[in-house]
This record gives structure tokens, C-alpha cells and sequence, in this order.
């Protein structure tokens, strides 16, 4: 065989090198030659590893990924973050993957005679400022409006506010966050007068018994549930799952307490009757930081177009909540809960007993409710009247879906009523904000527009002619989307959509952008412990690919404003968030500084004095408490927090005759909302490739439904096809079938029902009636 | 006189009673005392932990003859992960969709043995007292993509190179966390091949395989501060 001279020149040269070093370490034992050592390490293992919170849910796991030749390649947990302490679930562990689906949008395209055709940025930029101008000049400025997401960046958020509010002058500002989060806001507003939890995630450090009210966590939120499951390990905690369907939670809990659905309300009003009827009240705790409130009853559900209502609060005592409760003893619940008197009295103990520290957590199941608002404000009096807040391991803890959901719309205030600090109708706020916006503050409207559904109820009627929509699927994920998916189709109506692959929301759009996704770009997330957290670029977008923060800015200095939109590409996202951070100065909602953000994983704000806050309301953990007392709820006027008297009502649509089963739709751990990255994703797809629908097995015995078997699900708004699951991921109980939304082949949603709860305007997604037959 | 002690014995004790009864119903109507207790937060998944959690098999895995038909090479155990590093997939069907990994997965995943199902040893799980095995670990139910994909899978390291002087002891050369317990992947029957270790009983591996597991930055060529200098 032929051997080249290089080859036996390399040879020699290192025969001579061996000798040298053999004859070097036999007369100095230890030395180390470093070049040599260097050069034959394995790449494999010395990647460059990079911080970034995870791309996909809101528990906003610290993630390290491995970096090489400009691409992504491997991730893992971060060991320092105090979040997920190096453990990730399979979608985070793969989340890098979901960058490189073959039919990634790089180009933009606009569409011309029904067909879309590539153009440029620039071009595709001018069109859309362009648009905006004539609509407004044409159908005034309350015809324009964004639609943006719980995914968008604190500072894609920001422009967007700051554009729209600040600088067109229209509240036609709202997010997706919207379906996901809008409930637990209300929930908070209404029962402490701020948003967001009081606890974080050490509280699971802490706890004894965690109390899961219609949270699937061991799918939904993996990583923090496996912190229960090791805290159980460790010290034999309790975790009750309480819920409508018999999931993963449900095998992994110590107790597993399934109740009818809506009358979750009925049980949480048991709770406080039994803890009160026992005197498990913690009375100096009450009468020092609670006041008792009650709010106007029979709302309605928002089923019709242009549906308003206000809730009316008023004063109440002790004595006449007390009465209130008389019709909620354990054993009237039991007759519409279907949970025993017994089980409510066990949970009730649990809550009542003084030597237990109880965490409550939380998510879809109780926001996504025609009462969301009412059911998050009875949770928090289970916790107010025993005095179980605010310390560690007492912690009622509202989950969040998406990264930055709290990061983003919570705190930037991409709603239609809020601004980054405070809300539009408040003339104070409108000041604030101005000034910090550089703009006039006539310019902010003091009066809000349009939520989530009733804007897309805008665009079908025609008030709104121009909407863009960022980092989001509404085509997949509206409730009755049937409705919302003709009106975009309809004509004079003008649809920007900002994404990274082709979606059902691309397919109705006359401009698409491609976006720069997560690390392609510079951003923060806010997660749902008040944890804000940084990610550098780390690779290169594909293609045009453009970050949302710099489309909005773009547009916003084609359309005058490039006074406001002063930011240079190079820094602006540094710009951006220091412009941002003015907003919340203060001991109540200071953020952290971004030189902070880049060294550690995360920040919890209150960041006072170079300090992250970890419990508020706490004057021994939170500087911003000022009365004196161990506790200050200081986001009310007179530092009380409420208590609030809210009753049982039913749904606005219950099984019938026609429609005899309740429909539920929800998640799976594989797939990350509506699944265009996680579909995207080889080891996700294969894993969970297509929808289905889960039957009760008793129930699909008797219809002769086996897995795999077609099934037609029709409700008054439509019919679809789906194959059947007995007996697999989730049992429903009798009367029940439950569905995932993230296919969207089979798009479930079209057949939801579009009601929702009349103060935080979330759309209920689980619960509406339905048929079922086998077919 | 008498009389009079006896009365008088009996009414110190009424007293004492009523003392006593008076000061147990006073504390209980007292709030209950919630015990501050110090609990320092346990960290999840400490890094140097681990290495010692099989070692009480190590002789057991010195022991145990080496099934030559049934060894697994290291090209199969690269080939359900998505990149080097990534938890691998399930590549047989499962059972039970819902239950925790302790009732299911960790029967046979704990502890390993053979599957005649498989023919093939089942490997051994370097974390079992993670019992949510499918929050990270999922079966594949088709072979179908949904889209192609780019993704870049990097080569994994190589076996056999890792010596930074001929016979000294290879470093590391994959990260360690979440499989810090050498044991599990690199003893024992279902041990790739050209992974298994020769000396298991030798438990302290970190004595002499060093990791080389370069963190988030690179701290560059090492200068002592010289304070008398300065």
C-alpha cells in the first residue's frame, strides 16, 4: 500500500515527540504537555456552552447550549440555575432542534393574486408601513392592531407598545397571553391590587403538602414537578392531584381526588367553610391583612359580540362571608362536586392545620374558565384566611404557559387596558409612561379597545382592517375558530404575520416576515417565579430572517417615529431594556440591571439594592413593605388583602340530551402549543405524531370504541374526525372526553365554544359539550 | 386539726387542678407554633455525587463472565440519541402510557438483566430516583417526520483517544451531568463494549480520570497574581 512521505515524515516526528516526552516524564514525573494534551481532546466534549433560559414554557428552565461552527448542536440543564438545578424536560433538551426544520422561513413573502411571491425585507418592510399609514388614514387609528404572544422577548413587547400606544395611539394591543394568563391577572389584581406571585419556586424547598388544583404538571410543567417528586424522596412530602381526568399527576400523587368539572368553585368555598367551622381561622392574621369583599354575581359568559360588564366590589364582614359559605358545607358540595364530604374535609385539614406548610399550584384549568377569576380569588382565601402566604413553603403559586408570558405581557403590559407601569385608564400612568415614550401623553387613549376574542370579533365586523401577528398560531389556537379563520379570508382585511416556519396563521396572511427565533437573536424571558432572564445571540439567523423587535422598529421609523425609535442596531436591545427598566423604578417592581441579567441565570424582581426578592408582601424578605407588621399587602390602598366572597355558577354550556359529554382540550408533554417547532422535531414527532381523543374505557366499551378507531366529535359549532385513545396518555372520567390541540390537521379548536370569563375576558377551552360517535 | 390538713390538703390541690387546668386551656387557645426550621435548599443533582451510587455492585461486576453474543457496541448506543449528550429515546413499545417510572420503566431499567423479548440486556439507568422517566425519555411511534430537518448532529467523541500520554488514564471526554454514575453505562453486561470498564471494582473513578468538561467560559491561560508586585 502506498504511504505518502507526509505520512511517514508526520510519523517520524511523532515517534521523536513520544520519545522526547517518554524520556521527559520518566526524568520529571507529572509534566504535562499542554499543547499536545489540548490537541487530543475530543471536541465532543468541549463545546461552547452558552446561558439561555429554555425557548418553550414558562417554569423557564436554565438551559446551556452547546455551540459549534456556528450551529447549534447540544443542550443541556444549566447546573447554577436555581429554576431547574440541570435537569430539562425532552422538549428543552431538544429545543435546539427546532431551529433547523428544513422548511424554516427565510425569505419574506408577500402575496400577490392569491399566490405569495419572495421580495425582499426592505420592500416587504416599506408595504407594511406603507398599509398601516393608509389605514389609519382612511378607517382612523383604532383600525390597526397588533396581536403578540406570551413568546415574544421582553423588548419585542416593548416596541410594540410603545409604537402602538405610545406613538399611533390606538390600545388595539393584546396577546395570546390573553387565552393563557389573562384569568390568574384578574385573580391577582382583584385579591392583592398587583399582579404576579408573591412566592417562587423555593417555596417547594419548603413545603409539606402540595395541593395541584387541575394541573397536569407532570406533563406541563416536568421539570418542577420533579422537584416535588424528589422533595418527596427527601423529606416525604404530600402531593394531591385534584382534578377532572386521571393523568400522570394523577398515578404519581399520593392522593388523586377527581371532581365534576366548574365545581371546583363549590370546593374551594367548602374548604373555607370547613376551616372556618373548625376555627383553623388564623384570626390576628385576618384582622390584621384581610378585608372581605363581594362582587357582582350572574355575569353572563361573553357569548355575544360586544358583551361588557364591570364588576361592582363592595364591602362586606366577617359574619355575612360566614353566612355565604352556609351553602357550601362538605355535604352539599359532595351532591354537585362528586367529590366526598370526606376528601373536601381532607383537604380542608391539610390547609387547616397550623404545623403544615401548604403550596397550591396552578395552571390552565383554573384560568381557563368561564369563572377563572373568581376561582383564582377563592384559592387565595383558602391561603389568606389560615395566614398561608408569603412565607417559604406557604405559597398559593399560579403557573404560567409560555416563557415570558409574566416577562413580557404581565410586566410590558401588552394588553389592551395596561402600559408597561400601570394601566391606560389611569391619567397618572398615561404620564408616566409618556414621558418615559417621549411622546405627547394625549397621544395614549385613556380608554382600552378590544381583548384577544372580541378583536378578532373586530376584524369579522370590520373595525379593525389591519392586524399584525407575531410569535403566535391563532389560526390553531382560538376558541370557535372557524368564525375568526373566514373573517382574516375576508376582504379589505390586511394580515402581517412575523414567524419562523408555515403555519395555518401564515396561510391567511397577505405579508409573512420571517423571524430570528430565541437564540438567533438577543432577548430576555420573564418566567413565572418574577425570574427575568437574559440570552445572547449565540448563531446566525437563517436566511433574512429579522428578530421582531427590529421588524417593529423598522416599521415604527418608517412611520415617523424615529425620534422615539432612536435605538442603534448594533446595542438596541440594551437600549431597549434600560428604557424599559425606567418604567419600573421603585422598591415594588425595580428590575434588574442587564450587566446582572448577563452574569447569573435570572433576577427575581423586586430587584432592590442588588437584591432579588423571593417573597413579597413579607417585610422580612421584600424592602417594599412599609406598615411595620410582619406582613404588608401594599398593593391595595389600605394594605389588606381581600377576601372575596364568589359562589358557585355553572357552565355556560353543559352536557345535554343532543350533547351528552363534556369536552376537554389541553397539552401533551411532546408538544409545545400548537406544535410548529416541536412537530418540528424528529425524536417529538415520533413520539406523539397526531392528535386523538380519550374516552372513558367503560364508556368506549359500550360504544365498541378501541384505540385508533375514528371517532366524530360534533358540538354546535361543527364536527371533526378524530382517532380514539382508550386507556393510553389520560382517563377521562365518565362523561368526559379530552383532546389535545396541537395538531393542526385536526384542528379541535373549531369546534370549542368562544366564552369567557367576564373580568379577565380568558376564554374557557375546557369545558363545552359534545357529541361523540364512533364512525 | 386533722380535719383541717385534710381540707386543706384538698383545697391546694382544687387550686393546683385549677391552675394547671386554667394554664393548658390558655395555651390551647393560643395559636398553633409553626417550627421556623432551617431547611437549606437541596440542590437537585449535586455534580460530584453519584460516582459511589453502584459501587456496591462492583464486585458483582468483576465477577460477572462477559455474555460475548450479546454485547452492545457503541454505535447502538449513539443511535437513539438525537445529538451526544441528549436522553435517548425508548426504542421498544411501552406498556403504560401513564404510570411513573418507579411502577414501569425501573423494573427492568433499574438494576438491568437480561430480555429475552429484546435479546438483549436491559441498560441501567444512572438516575433511578428520578421516577417521571418520560418528562425526558419518549417511545417512537412512527418512523414518519412531520418536516425534514437540518439539524447537525456532531460526531460524538471518539474511544481510544483520550490518553493524553500513552497509558495514562483517559479523561473524560462527555459531560457528566445527569450521568454522573460511571457504573451504569460503563460496567456490567449491558456496558457498550468498547466502553467497558476493566477494572469496576476500582469504584473512585474520578482518582484518575479527570473530566474534561469545559463550562460556559473558558478562563483562559491560568496567571498567578504576583501581590508583592503589584
Amino acid at each position: 500500500m502506498y504511504t505518502s512521505l507526509t505520512n511517514r515524515r508526520s510519523f517520524i516526528k511523532k515517534m521523536a515527540i513520544m520519545s522526547a516526552m517518554t524520556a521527559a516524564a520518566t526524568m520529571f514525573p507529572g509534566i504535562l504537555f499542554a499543547e499536545e494534551q489540548e490537541e487530543k481532546l475530543p471536541k465532543g466534549g468541549n463545546l461552547d456552552w452558552k446561558k439561555a433560559p429554555c425557548r418553550f414554557c414558562g417554569v423557564g428552565c436554565g438551559v446551556l447550549v452547546g455551540v459549534e461552527n456556528g450551529k447549534a448542536v447540544a443542550v443541556k440543564g444549566d447546573p447554577k440555575s436555581p429554576v431547574n438545578k440541570g435537569l430539562c424536560c425532552v422538549k428543552g433538551y431538544h429545543s435546539v432542534m427546532s431551529i433547523y426544520g428544513k422548511d424554516r422561513l427565510t425569505k419574506p413573502l408577500v402575496k400577490k393574486n392569491g399566490k405569495y411571491v419572495e421580495t425582499s425585507m426592505k420592500e416587504a418592510l416599506d408595504l407594511i408601513a406603507s398599509k398601516m399609514k393608509t389605514t389609519i388614514k382612511d378607517h382612523g387609528k383604532d383600525a390597526v392592531s397588533i396581536y403578540g404572544s406570551g413568546q415574544w422577548t421582553i423588548p419585542d413587547g416593548y416596541v410594540a407598545s410603545k409604537l402602538f400606544k405610545g406613538c399611533i395611539g390606538t390600545n388595539n394591543v393584546e396577546a395570546n397571553a390573553r387565552l393563557c394568563m389573562a384569568s390568574a391577572v384578574t385573580g391577582f389584581l382583584t385579591s392583592f391590587g398587583l399582579d404576579e406571585p408573591m412566592g417562587c419556586y423555593e417555596d417547594i424547598d419548603h413545603a409539606d403538602v402540595f395541593i395541584l388544583w387541575g394541573n397536569n404538571m407532570a406533563e406541563m410543567h416536568p421539570v418542577l414537578f420533579s422537584r416535588l417528586l424528589d422533595q418527596r424522596l427527601k423529606r416525604g412530602v404530600k402531593i394531591i392531584d385534584f382534578a377532572t381526568r386521571t393523568t400522570r399527576t394523577s398515578m404519581a400523587a399520593d392522593k388523586s381526588i377527581i371532581f365534576q368539572p366548574q365545581t371546583d368553585l363549590a370546593v374551594a368555598n367548602a374548604i373555607c367553610y370547613e376551616i372556618i367551622k373548625n376555627g383553623w381561622v388564623n384570626k390576628s392574621f385576618v384582622e390584621k391583612h384581610c378585608s372581605f369583599n363581594k362582587g357582582l354575581t350572574n355575569m353572563g359568559y361573553g357569548l355575544e359580540d360586544k358583551y361588557k360588564f364591570k364588576d361592582k366590589p363592595e364591602k362586606i364582614d366577617f359574619e355575612a362571608y360566614k353566612t355565604f359559605l352556609e351553602d357550601y358545607t362538605p355535604e352539599k358540595v359532595e351532591r354537585i362536586s362528586g367529590v366526598s364530604a370526606k376528601d373536601i374535609k381532607y383537604m380542608a385539614a391539610y390547609y387547616g392545620d397550623p404545623n403544615k406548610k401548604v403550596m397550591s399550584l396552578w395552571c390552565m384549568g383554573m384560568n381557563q374558565h368561564t369563572r377563572g377569576t373568581w376561582i383564582n380569588n377563592l384559592v387565595y382565601n383558602i391561603h389568606l384566611l389560615t395566614g398561608k402566604i408569603s412565607t417559604p413553603g406557604n405559597s398559593p403559586f399560579s403557573l404560567t404557559g409560555q416563557p415570558s408570558a409574566c416577562g413580557t405581557v404581565r410586566e410590558v403590559g401588552t394588553l389592551t387596558h395596561k402600559l408597561p407601569h400601570g394601566v391606560v385608564m389611569k391619567k397618572e400612568h398615561r404620564e408616566h409612561a409618556a414621558k418615559i415614550w417621549d411622546v405627547p401623553v394625549e397621544n395614549i387613549d385613556p380608554k382600552p379597545t378590544y381583548h384577544t376574542v372580541e378583536m378578532f370579533r373586530a376584524l369579522d365586523r370590520g373595525d379593525i382592517k389591519f392586524m399584525w401577528i407575531q410569535v403566535t398560531n391563532p389560526m390553531v389556537t382560538m376558541p370557535k375558530l372557524k368564525r375568526y379563520r373566514d373573517a382574516c379570508k375576508k376582504e379589505g382585511r390586511f394580515i402581517v404575520v412575523s414567524d419562523i416556519y408555515p403555519t395555518p396563521t401564515t396561510d391567511i396572511a397577505d405579508v409573512i416576515l420571517p423571524s430570528a427565533m430565541w437564540i438567533e437573536r438577543e432577548g430576555m424571558y420573564g418566567n413565572s417565579e418574577r425570574r427575568t432572564q437574559y440570552f445572547e445571540q449565540m448563531i446566525q439567523p437563517s436566511g433574512e430572517a429579522m428578530s421582531d423587535t427590529w421588524q417593529i422598529v423598522e416599521v415604527a421609523k418608517r412611520l415617523g417615529y424615529e425620534k422615539q425609535f432612536y435605538y442603534k442596531e448594533e446595542t438596541h436591545i440594551e437600549e431597549i431594556y434600560n428604557e424599559y427598566r425606567r418604567h419600573h423604578e421603585g422598591k415594588k417592581h425595580a428590575m434588574a440591571p442587564l450587566e446582572v441579567l448577563k452574569t447569573q441565570p435570572g433576577a427575581q424582581w423586586p430587584y432592590v439594592d442588588g437584591k432579588s426578592t423571593k417573597w413579597r408582601f413579607n417585610s422580612e424578605y421584600d424592602p417594599a413593605c412599609s406598615n411595620g407588621e410582619k406582613f404588608h399587602f401594599y398593593g391595595k390602598p389600605d394594605g389588606k388583602a381581600v377576601i372575596w366572597q364568589r359562589p358557585y355558577e355553572p357552565a355556560p354550556e353543559v352536557p345535554d340530551k343532543d350533547y351528552p359529554f363534556w369536552l376537554c382540550t389541553g397539552r401533551v408533554i411532546e408538544h409545545w402549543h400548537t406544535g410548529s417547532m416541536t412537530r418540528r422535531i424528529p425524536v417529538l414527532h415520533k413520539a406523539m405524531p397526531h392528535a386523538y381523543v380519550e374516552l372513558n374505557p367503560e364508556e368506549a366499551k359500550q360504544m365498541q370504541i378501541r384505540t385508533g378507531d375514528s371517532v366524530k366529535l360534533t358540538t354546535k359549532r361543527g364536527e371533526i374526525i378524530l382517532p380514539a385513545s382508550v386507556n393510553e396518555r389520560g382517563v377521562p372520567e365518565k362523561g368526559q372526553v379530552f383532546v389535545p390541540f396541537f395538531d393542526e390537521n385536526m384542528l379541535i379548536n373549531d369546534i370549542t365554544l368562544d366564552a369567557f370569563c367576564p373580568i379577565s375576558k380568558q376564554p374557557d377551552y375546557k369545558k363545552c359539550s359534545v357529541k361523540v360517535e364512533k364512525v | 386539726m386533722k380535719r383541717l390538713g385534710i381540707i386543706s390538703l384538698f383545697v391546694i390541690l382544687f387550686m393546683a387542678f385549677i391552675a394547671v387546668w386554667n394554664i393548658s386551656y390558655q395555651s390551647g387557645m393560643e395559636e398553633a407554633y409553626i417550627p421556623v426550621e432551617n431547611t437549606n435548599p437541596i440542590s437537585l443533582i449535586p455534580s460530584e455525587t453519584g460516582v459511589f451510587t453502584r459501587s456496591k455492585y462492583a464486585l458483582d461486576y468483576v465477577n460477572m463472565p462477559v455474555d460475548e453474543q450479546h454485547q452492545r457496541v457503541l454505535k447502538n448506543y449513539y443511535k437513539n440519541r438525537a445529538f451526544h449528550g441528549a436522553p435517548p429515546s425508548i426504542p421498544h413499545p411501552v406498556e403504560d402510557e401513564r404510570n411513573m417510572g418507579d411502577n414501569s420503566c425501573l423494573k427492568c431499567h433499574q438494576n438491568g438483566g437480561f430480555v429475552n423479548k429484546y435479546d438483549a440486556y436491559a441498560p441501567v439507568t444512572p438516575h433511578p430516583e428520578m421516577i417521571n422517566c418520560r418528562q425526558c425519555h419518549v417511545p417512537e411511534h412512527t418512523k414518519q417526520l412531520f418536516k425534514e430537518t437540518n439539524f447537525y448532529k456532531a460526531d460524538p467523541p471518539e474511544v481510544g483517544v483520550n490518553n493524553a500520554l500513552q497509558g495514562s488514564p483517559p479523561v473524560i471526554p462527555h459531560q457528566i451531568q445527569m450521568h454522573e454514575n460511571c457504573l451504569a453505562c460503563h460496567a456490567g453486561p449491558s456496558a457498550p463494549k468498547e466502553i467497558r470498564v476493566s477494572h469496576p471494582e476500582r469504584v473512585n473513578c474520578r482518582q484518575c480520570h479527570a473530566s474534561n468538561n469545559k463550562e460556559t467560559e473558558d478562563i483562559g491561560i491560568f496567571k498567578r497574581t504576583n501581590n508583592n508586585e503589584q
